[in-house]
C-alpha cells in the first residue's frame, strides 16, 4: 500500500514537472522562440529533472530513511544478482569472524586473564624439579620448614598438601576430595573466606582440633547455602569436623583442580621429617623482583640440596616461577599456536574481501559511470557503495556470531580435561565486536575505494574490454593468501604426523576389551580382618564372571599415573657388591595379582606368571620388566636369580619376566619396572606406603570378550554388591589409553580445522578471481578463438596464470613455514619440525586446491563462443 | 529570526496563492512580474517547497484543466495557510522594519 501511494506519488511529480516544462515551453514560444529552441531553453532553465524530482520526493520522506530503505533494497536485488560473490563474501566474512572471536575468547582466558588472587602478578610457585618425580615443583617437608624460617625476598611463604579423596561418614555418605594447607595459604594468596574465619595457627598443628573450610560449591550443594552451617560439626573420616568457614563463589586453587573442603595440613615442625611433600607458594615483598628472589633463594636451596637423598642430588635444580607460568605451562605453546593461526585465518579472509570488494568495483565501474552520467550525486553513490558493504558485514558478522557460539561450544566439548579455565570460555563481547568493527571497517574501505576511485568520464567509452589496473594487487593478494594457508597446512600436518606417531607407540598391553574399575574403601576397613573378606569376597565373585574372564587387581594401572616408585640402587642382586648410592633413578613398580598379566594380555617373555598358590607361601616371587632384566643381568638370564628390592627387606625370587608396559605416557622409553605378588595377607610396605587412599584403594581389572560397557557395568554391580557405599569408578582400557593423545589429538583437530578454513578461503579467492578474470576477458578469449585457439590451450592460459601464483605464494610460504614450526617444537613428538614430508605434502595440497579451484572458470572460458561474445559488443 | 528568513519562499508562495489558486509555473511567473523581475524562484527551490507546504496543510492542490486545455496541478491555500500568511506578513513586517533600523543606525 506505502509503496503503491509512493509510486503513485512519484508519478504525479513526474507529470507535474513536465506540465511546468510544457508551460515554460510554450511561454517562450510566445516570446519568439522556434518549438525546439523553446524546449530546450525551458529544460536548461529547470536543470537537473531527475534530481529536482528527487527533491520533491524526499518531502514526503522522513530524510535519509527512506533512502536507506531504497540503498538497502537495491543492495539486495543486486546481491540476487550475483549470487556467488555475495555467498562468497558473506562466508567470508563469517568463518574471520567466528573464528577469530571464538580462538580468541578461549585463548584469552588462558593467555591474558588476570588470575582471580588480588596482585597477583606478585605470586610465584618455589620449589625443586627432579625429573623422575613430577613435572612441577615441588618441597620435601624438611625442607620446607627450614626454607620458609630463612627466606628473605617475600612477604609470606605457605605451603599445599594435596588433595586427597576423604569420606563424609555420617547420613548420606559422600566421597569428598579434602584440599590439604597451610594456615597462611588463603591470606598468601590474598583470599578472605566469604563467611566465617581461616583456620587459625594453632588449629594447623598435629593432634589439633579438627576444622575445615567448604568451598562454596560443596556449602551451595551439601548445605543448600544456610548460614547456620557454620559452626556445625560433619564426620570427616569418622573424625568430628567443625566447619570456621565458607570459601567465595569464585575461589579455585592455583591448578584449578576441584574440592570440597580446605582442611589443615597440619606439619609436625618440630619433626617433619616424614617424606610429605608440597606444593609451595609465596608472594614477592614490594619491590623485589622475580629475578632477586631468585638470587636470594638459591644458596638456601644449595644448603638444603645436602640433606636431600644423594640418589636425587644431581638431576634436582631449583625451580622459581611466576605463578600463571606454572598453571598454563602445558598448554602455553598450544595457545600461541592456535592465537597465530587464528590471525592467519583472519589474515587470509581479509585478503579474500579485499578481492572480492576489488574485483565487483571493478566490474561495476560500467554500472557506477551510467548513474553518475543519469544524474546520482556522488554523495549518492558513495552511500550506496557504503551501505552494499555494510550490509555484507553486517550479515557475514551474523553468521560469524553464530559460527563463533557453535564453535566455542565444540571447543569446550572436544578439549581435554586440563586445558586451564577452557571450560570458563564464553563468548567475549568484545572480542565480538571487535571482530565486527573491522570487518565493518575493511568492509567500508573497500567499498569506499569502489567510489573514491570515481568512474572517469572514458568509462563509458571504454566497452566491455578493459583490463583492470589492479590486477597486480588482486594477483599479490592471492599469493600471500597462498603462503598464508600453506604456513598453516604445514603446522597441521606436523602435528598429524605427530599424532600419527603417537598413536603407534606400542603401549605394551592389549587394551581391547579390557576394562579397570578403581575404588577406595572406607575407613571401616582399617580392620585388616574386614580388608581381607572383603577382597577374598571379591575375587570368589570375580573369578564367577562369565565369559571366562580373566582378572586382576593391582594398585595402579597403565599407561599413566601413581605407581609406587623406588631408587634404582637399592635393589641388590645376590652375590654383587650393592650398587653405589644415587645411581640409576628410579624403578616403578607395583603389588598385582596373578591374573593381571592374562586381563592386560602383557606377554611374559622368559619364565612364568604367578600363580596362585604362591600368594599364601612363604616365598617372595618378583617379576621383572624387560628394561629392568636387562639392566639388572645384562649377559644372564634374570630367571631363578635372587633380589632384594629394599636395603633391608626379603630375599625375592625372580620367576618371570615381562614385557615392558608404558607407565609415564608415550614421550619417552617405558622405564624399568618390577611386580610384586599381591598376597592374600598384606606385607609391611604394602600397609604402610599406598598412595592414594592407602591400602584401601585398589583397581580391578577384567578382560572379557563381551562389549567392555556391559563388562564395565557388571564389574561396578559386582563390587557394589559387596559394599554399597563405596564410589566406583570405571573406565575402559581403551578409554584410558586414549587419554595419552586426547591433547595432541585436540591440537591437530584445531590447527586442522584452521588449514582447513584457510585452505577453503584461499580456494574462493582464487575461484573468484579467476572466474572474475574470464569475465573480464570474455572479449579477449573470443578474439583468440576465432584466431584459432582451441578450448584447452584457453583453459590452460587461466590454469597456468594460477599455478604462477600459486608458486609465488608457495615460496613465500615456505619461508614463513619453517619459521612458524621452529616455534611448535615442543609440540611434536617425533617428527622434525622441519619434516620434509610435511613440508612438501602441503604444497602439494595447496597446489591440487588452487588449480581444482580455477577450473570450473577456465572451462567456463574455453566453452565460450568466440560469434557471440564478438557480436555481443 | 532564522526561520523568517528561510520562510521568505514559503511567504512568497502564500501571498501568491491568496491572490488565487495557481500552478507552479504561474506562481514563478507571478512573483517575477509583481516584483517587476526583482525576485526570480528557481523551480529547484519552488516545487520541494509547494510540496512542503501541502504536507503541512497550508496549501492544498488538485488536477484542473486551465484555460488552453493544459492539465496542471493548481494549488490553493487553505485556511490555515491563510492564518500562516498572516502571521508570516507580521514577522516579515517586524523584521523588515528591524532591518531597516538597523541599517540606518549603523
Amino acid at each position: 500500500m506505502r509503496r503503491w501511494l509512493r509510486r503513485k506519488r512519484a508519478r504525479e511529480i513526474h507529470e507535474e514537472v513536465e506540465s511546468h516544462l510544457e508551460m515554460r515551453a510554450e511561454w517562450n514560444q510566445r516570446e519568439g522562440m522556434s518549438p525546439e529552441q523553446a524546449r530546450a531553453a525551458a529544460r536548461r532553465q529547470l536543470g537537473n529533472a531527475a534530481l529536482l524530482e528527487e527533491d520533491v520526493r524526499r518531502v514526503y520522506a522522513l530524510p535519509w530513511f527512506q533512502t536507506i530503505g531504497q540503498d538497502v533494497r537495491y543492495a539486495l536485488r543486486g546481491f540476487r544478482r550475483s549470487p556467488a560473490f555475495t555467498v562468497a563474501a558473506v562466508l567470508t566474512i563469517a568463518l574471520g569472524i567466528g573464528a577469530s572471536s571464538a580462538v580468541f575468547s578461549v585463548v584469552d582466558r588462558i593467555l591474558f586473564r588476570p588470575l582471580p588472587y588480588p596482585d597477583a602478578g606478585r605470586l610465584v610457585s618455589f620449589g625443586m624439579v627432579a625429573p623422575s618425580a613430577d613435572k612441577n615443583e615441588f618441597l620435601i617437608a624438611e625442607n620446607y620448614v627450614r626454607l620458609r624460617a630463612r627466606q628473605t625476598p617475600f612477604t609470606s611463604f605457605t605451603s599445599f598438601g594435596f588433595i586427597s579423596p576423604c569420606d563424609l561418614t555420617e547420613q548420606n555418605a559422600a566421597r569428598l576430595r579434602c584440599a590439604m594447607v597451610e594456615s597462611t595459604f588463603l591470606p598468601t594468596f590474598g583470599i578472605q573466606p566469604m563467611l566465617g574465619r581461616n583456620f587459625a595457627k594453632e588449629e594447623d598443628r598435629p593432634n589439633s582440633p579438627k576444622v575445615a573450610l567448604l568451598s562454596y560449591g560443596f556449602w551451595k550443594s551439601r548445605f543448600l547455602g544456610d548460614r547456620e552451617t557454620i559452626g556445625r560439626s560433619i564426620l570427616v573420616d569418622g573424625r568430628p569436623t567443625a566447619i570456621i568457614g565458607i570459601l567465595p563463589p569464585g575461589f579455585e586453587l592455583f591448578n584449578l583442580t576441584p574440592f570440597d573442603l580446605l582442611i589443615p595440613e597440619a606439619i609436625d615442625e618440630a619433626h617433619p621429617g616424614n617424606g610429605r611433600a608440597f606444593r609451595v607458594f609465596a608472594r614477592l615483598k614490594p619491590g623485589v623482583s622475580l629475578e632477586q628472589a631468585r638470587e636470594a633463594m638459591q644458596p638456601l636451596f644449595e644448603d638444603e640440596l645436602r640433606t636431600i637423598p644423594p640418589e636425587f642430588r644431581g638431576e634436582v635444580r631449583m625451580v622459581i616461577r611466576p605463578l600463571r607460568d606454572r598453571q598454563i605451562a602445558d598448554v602455553r605453546t598450544a595457545s600461541w599456536t592456535l592465537f597465530g593461526a587464528v590471525l592467519v585465518v583472519l589474515l587470509i579472509a581479509c585478503g579474500n574481501v579485499a578481492n572480492l570488494m576489488l574485483a565487483r568495483s571493478a566490474s561495476r565501474r560500467r554500472e557506477l559511470a551510467i548513474r553518475a552520467a543519469i544524474g546520482a550525486s556522488r554523495g549518492r553513490l558513495l552511500r550506496q557503495s557504503v551501505t552494499e558493504s555494510l550490509l555484507l558485514a553486517g550479515l557475514g558478522a551474523l553468521a560469524g556470531c553464530g559460527l563463533a557460539w557453535v564453535l566455542i561450544r565444540f571447543f569446550v566439548a572436544v578439549a581435554p580435561q586440563g586445558i586451564t579455565r577452557l571450560d570458563q570460555a564464553g563468548l567475549d563481547s568484545r572480542v565480538l565486536l571487535f571482530a565486527i568493527a573491522l570487518s565493518i571497517a575493511s568492509g567500508i574501505l573497500f567499498g569506499l575505494a569502489a567510489v573514491v576511485e570515481s568512474p572517469p568520464a572514458g568509462t563509458l567509452a571504454e566497452g566491455r574490454a578493459f583490463v583492470s589496473s589492479r590486477g597486480l594487487l588482486r594477483h599479490v593478494l592471492i599469493a600471500a593468501q597462498i603462503a598464508a594457508s600453506l604456513i598453516l597446512l604445514s603446522g597441521a600436518s606436523l602435528l598429524l604426523r605427530s599424532l600419527w606417531n603417537l598413536e603407534k607407540v606400542p603401549l605394551g598391553m592389549d587394551t581391547d576389551h579390557a576394562v579397570a574399575a578403581h575404588f577406595v574403601l572406607g575407613g571401616a576397613y582399617e580392620s585388616e580382618t574386614r580388608w581381607r573378606t572383603f577382597f577374598d569376597n571379591l575375587e570368589t565373585r570375580l573369578q564367577r564372571l562369565p565369559g571366562g574372564a580373566a582378572y586382576g587387581i593391582t594398585d595402579s594401572v597403565p599407561p599413566f599415573g601413581g605407581t609406587r616408585s623406588s631408587p634404582y640402587f637399592v635393589i641388590n642382586v645376590e652375590g654383587r657388591p650393592p650398587y653405589p648410592q644415587g645411581a640409576g633413578g628410579m624403578v616403578g613398580w607395583r603389588y598385582v595379582t596373578p591374573g593381571y598379566f592374562a586381563a592386560l594380555r602383557i606377554p611374559i617373555v622368559r619364565g612364568r606368571a604367578f600363580t596362585e598358590q604362591e600368594r599364601d607361601a612363604p616365598e617372595m616371587p618378583i617379576i621383572l620388566s624387560q628394561t629392568l632384566a636387562r639392566r639388572l643381568f645384562p649377559n644372564d638370564d634374570a630367571v631363578g636369580k635372587h633380589v632384594l628390592r629394599t636395603g633391608s627387606g626379603e630375599w625375592h625370587t625372580v620367576v618371570g619376566v615381562a614385557g615392558d608396559v608404558r607407565n609415564n605416557g608415550l614421550g619417552e622409553q617405558a622405564g624399568p619396572e618390577y611386580y610384586v605378588l599381591r598376597k592374600h595377607v598384606p606385607d609391611d610396605t604394602f600397609r604402610n606406603r599406598a598412595p592414594g587412599g592407602g591400602w584401601r584403594a585398589a583397581t580391578v581389572i577384567v578382560r572379557s570378550p563381551f562389549q567392555p560397557q556391559a563388562v564395565a557395568a557388571l564389574l561396578r554391580s559386582t563390587i557394589l554388591e559387596l559394599e554399597p557405599a563405596v564410589p566406583v569408578t570405571t573406565e575402559t582400557m581403551r578409554e584410558r589409553a586414549a587419554q595419552l593423545t586426547v591433547r595432541p589429538r585436540f591440537n591437530a583437530l584445531v590447527l586442522g580445522g584452521f588449514a582447513g578454513a584457510g585452505l577453503l578461503l584461499a580456494a574462493i579467492g582464487i575461484y573468484g578471481v579467476i572466474a572474475f578474470l574470464v569475465s573480464q576477458r570474455t572479449r579477449e578469449v573470443g578474439v583468440r578463438m576465432a584466431l584459432g585457439a582451441t578450448p584447452s590451450t584457453v583453459s590452460k592460459l587461466f590454469l597456468r596464470h594460477t599455478a604462477a601464483w600459486t608458486a609465488a605464494g608457495t615460496v613465500a610460504g615456505l619461508a614463513g613455514a619453517l619459521a612458524a614450526t621452529n616455534m611448535m617444537g615442543t609440540m611434536l613428538f617425533r617428527v622434525n619440525a622441519h619434516d620434509p614430508l610435511s613440508l612438501f605434502a602441503a604444497p602439494a595440497i595447496l597446489f591440487v586446491v588452487a588449480l581444482a579451484a580455477a577450473w570450473a572458470p577456465s572451462r567456463r572460458a574455453a566453452h565460450i563462443d568466440p560469434v557471440a561474445t564478438l557480436r555481443e559488443e | 529570526m532564522a526561520d523568517t528568513l528561510q520562510g521568505t519562499l514559503d511567504l512568497l508562495i502564500l501571498k501568491t496563492l491568496h491572490a488565487g489558486p495557481n500552478h507552479g509555473f504561474g506562481i514563478t511567473l507571478h512573483i517575477q512580474t509583481v516584483s517587476q523581475g526583482l525576485l526570480r524562484v528557481e523551480e529547484g527551490s519552488l516545487y520541494p517547497a509547494l510540496h512542503r507546504l501541502e504536507r503541512d496543510k497550508l496549501v492544498k492542490a488538485e488536477w484542473k484543466t486551465t484555460g488552453n486545455r493544459r492539465r496542471a496541478r493548481i494549488y490553493a491555500l487553505t485556511a490555515a495557510g491563510r492564518r500562516r500568511l498572516g502571521e508570516a506578513e507580521q514577522n516579515w513586517a517586524a523584521l523588515a522594519k528591524g532591518v531597516g533600523r538597523l541599517l540606518r543606525l549603523a
